[in-house]
């Protein structure tokens, strides 16, 4: 990093020598040789203030502490400070407004477009120690042109899960969302990805990337669809009220709505669909310009270790990319396919990916919800 | 004779007292407007690039089936949750006023308690009643009229719902101006009315109603205006059927992918209407003279 290029050539002062001395013995202490490279560095650039991070809602201090627990024990002087996204497109609109933030957590979906927008650099994987034992397939996810833009965090499927007390699917086909039998029963989810479901639904070759005439199409099978729907969600707590009080009897849902609806006592059945379930990535990014990289790639180690794994696996339900880490839970273990290391790819699911005209994919899912 | 320079004394109370005020309504409200206007014809934008005046946007609103379709459809809501709360208000309203009841202002206090509230508890306090487990339902379950099973689904995430809370929460408001109009209402008209030879009812329709008019008509607005752009309200009981043009503004804004142009032509439609709206019923707020003859 420039940065470091730069402090190294200055003068050292013996008063400067002494204080890194005493810094770096200290985090070799703890941390290990990177933890020494990454202390030293902090300290020689001087790198002040809390770390800016913005980040989903129940990942700051509002419920996620225990994910960078470790980070804010090594480096006391620079806590996290959050903003909320509420999503990626929200993100992006703080961002640009002017908001500067060290680092975000986008979807896999989005890397690509981040990586080309000249708002986030690629990180140093050197600086991150658990960087090893990060599943290679969301590693490889998260590069874009050879360099590492999103380091890969949580994890999960979209796949559907129904009441088999009440739901007697016709096969297991992304069609039961569209099952004119369960009028009035039925969650989708609010979002594109609805666009994306059609098009898998439909056949598509790659329904990322969909022709105007197959958008058309997909629009237009949600469309003649969306009466057979109870709710749009967007925040897990709406889907478990709905689907505990019985008011919705199928849903998009991602694994750990079933083990909850499991735990509640439901009969219920997660089903991959034949023609896919869906893998979503998050993506920790570095914002270009940030006066923070160092500490910004010791808060991603912190959330990168097997400990901080197990808790997001434990307490949330989602994976993590840390393939070491095995939640407490056999039912999460089997709905994340834990075991299998490829579960994200093909032949077991599609991993989300760039879509080239999301603006336009957007904009026909909002006129889906406005018919 | 040496010129002298008079001193003109300016009255510059009421500018100054209105000073204050006015600048706020620049600063705060039609600066903000203007803002948002410029992010309509693409003046503004989210995203760096080349921009320029266009009417891209609004064309495209105005052409497409989907946004003046969904716009008719708030309308529609609306007006039917205003005139039925309108309707269901004034009799509130007249008791309260009219009947010489002692405890006016206890009971006008017991009307407006909910506000004292929280509204998403109110809200939320309806989803409790409206499920397909909920209190009406379990109801309708024990009385036999409906079999278990099989519960009145149409009653939560629905436009039924959607209205239902809406009327709920702005009943009270509703109340207000035609209670404030009634309670000024000169009892000597209803005296002259029934020396006149009126019927009770013959000088409701004759003397009274007329007289309120402003107060209806303004408790009308007060309800229609904010209803029309709700969203909170749709986004919490409305489900995917009692989606209103408001959410489709604060989706524009926030999800999917920031489209903040035709997000911003959906507002300023919604704020013109809206103004149009308020200019031409302001008409019917003049209290009207009796002319004695």
């Amino acid at each position: 990093m420039p940065e470091e290029k730069d402090v190294l050539e200055r003068r050292f002062s013996r008063e400067d020598l002494l204080k890194l001395a005493a810094v770096t013995g200290g985090a070799g202490l703890f941390a290990g040789q990177s933890g020494l490279a990454r202390a030293a560095s902090v300290h020689l650039a001087k790198e002040t203030g809390r770390l800016q991070v913005l980040d989903w809602a129940g990942y700051g201090n509002d419920g996620g502490q225990s994910m960078f627990a470790q980070y804010v024990k090594t480096h006391p002087k620079n806590k996290p400070q959050f903003t909320y996204m509420g999503n990626e497109a929200d993100a992006l609109a703080k961002i640009h407004a002017g908001l500067k933030a060290d680092l975000f957590r986008p979807y896999v979906g989005w890397v690509k477009y981040f990586a080309t927008s000249g708002l986030v650099q690629p990180w140093d994987t050197k600086l991150i120690s658990n960087f090893k034992n990060l599943n290679p397939f969301m590693v490889k996810a998260g590069q874009y042109q050879g360099k590492q833009y999103g380091i890969p965090d949580d994890w999960g499927f979209d796949a559907i899960l129904y009441r088999s007390d009440k739901v007697k699917p016709k096969a297991k086909s992304w069609g039961l969302l569209f099952d004119e039998r369960y009028k009035g029963k039925i969650a989708w989810f609010d979002d594109i990805e609805m666009l994306e479901i059609a098009g898998l639904y439909l056949g598509f070759k790659d329904t990322w990337n969909q022709t105007d005439d197959q958008l058309k199409q997909s629009q237009k099978l949600l469309i003649s669809k969306k009466h057979l729907v109870r709710k749009n969600w967007s925040s897990e707590t709406d889907l478990w009220q709905l689907f505990g009080s019985g008011d919705v009897w199928i849903a998009y849902a991602w694994p750990n709505d079933w083990v909850q609806m499991k735990k509640k006592g439901l009969k219920v059945v997660y089903m991959h669909p034949k023609e896919k379930p869906i893998a979503w990535v998050g993506m920790f990014m570095l914002l270009k310009g940030t006066p923070r990289p160092n500490l910004a790639h010791a808060y991603v180690d912190a959330w990168s270790s097997a400990k901080s794994a197990r808790w997001l696996e434990d307490n949330y339900g989602y994976g993590h990319a840390n393939t070491v880490a095995r939640p407490s839970s056999s039912d999460l273990l089997r709905a994340l396919q834990l075991t299998n290391p490829r579960a994200v790819t093909l032949p077991n699911a599609y991993l989300d990916r760039d879509i080239p005209r999301r603006a336009l994919y957007a904009k026909m899912w909002e006129q889906v919800k406005a018919s | 004779m040496a010129a002298r320079r008079e001193r003109v004394r300016l009255d510059l109370t009421t500018p100054t007292l209105l000073g204050l005020p006015v600048a706020w309504l620049v600063v705060f409200f039609i600066v903000p407007i203007a803002i948002v206007a410029a992010y309509s014809f693409d003046v503004y934008s989210l995203f760096p690039g080349t921009h320029g005046f266009t009417l891209a946007a609004w064309r495209e609103f105005v052409h497409s089936p989907v946004y003046l379709a969904l716009f008719w459809k708030s309308v529609k809501m609306s007006l039917t949750v205003s005139a039925i709360i309108v309707v269901l208000a004034y009799p509130l309203a007249y008791y309260l006023a009219l009947s010489g009841t002692k405890r006016k202002y206890v009971l006008l206090l017991v009307l407006i308690a909910p506000f004292l509230t929280s509204y998403l508890l109110r809200v939320l306090a309806w989803k409790v009643i409206l499920g397909d487990q909920g209190v009406i339902n379990t109801f309708l379950f024990w009385t036999g009229v409906r079999s278990p099973g099989h519960p009145i689904s149409q009653l939560l995430y629905s436009r039924f719902a959607v209205m239902l809370v809406l009327g709920y929460i702005w009943l009270p408001f509703v109340a207000l101006p035609i209670f404030v109009s009634l309670e000024s209402l000169d009892r000597r008209l209803l005296e002259a009315a029934s020396d006149l030879g009126a019927s009770r009812l013959q000088a409701f329709r004759r003397v009274t109603l007329p007289l309120s008019l402003p107060g209806i008509m303004a408790a009308f607005l007060f309800v229609f205006i904010p209803t029309l752009g709700e969203f909170v309200t749709p986004s919490l009981v409305g489900g995917a059927n009692g989606y209103m043009y408001g959410n489709q503004i604060v989706d524009l804004f926030g999800t999917g992918f920031p489209d903040w142009e035709t997000g911003s032509v959906l507002a300023i439609f919604l704020f013109g209407i809206v103004t149009v709206l308020t200019v031409v019923f302001t008409r019917f707020l003049q209290p009207r003279r009796v002319a004695a003859d």
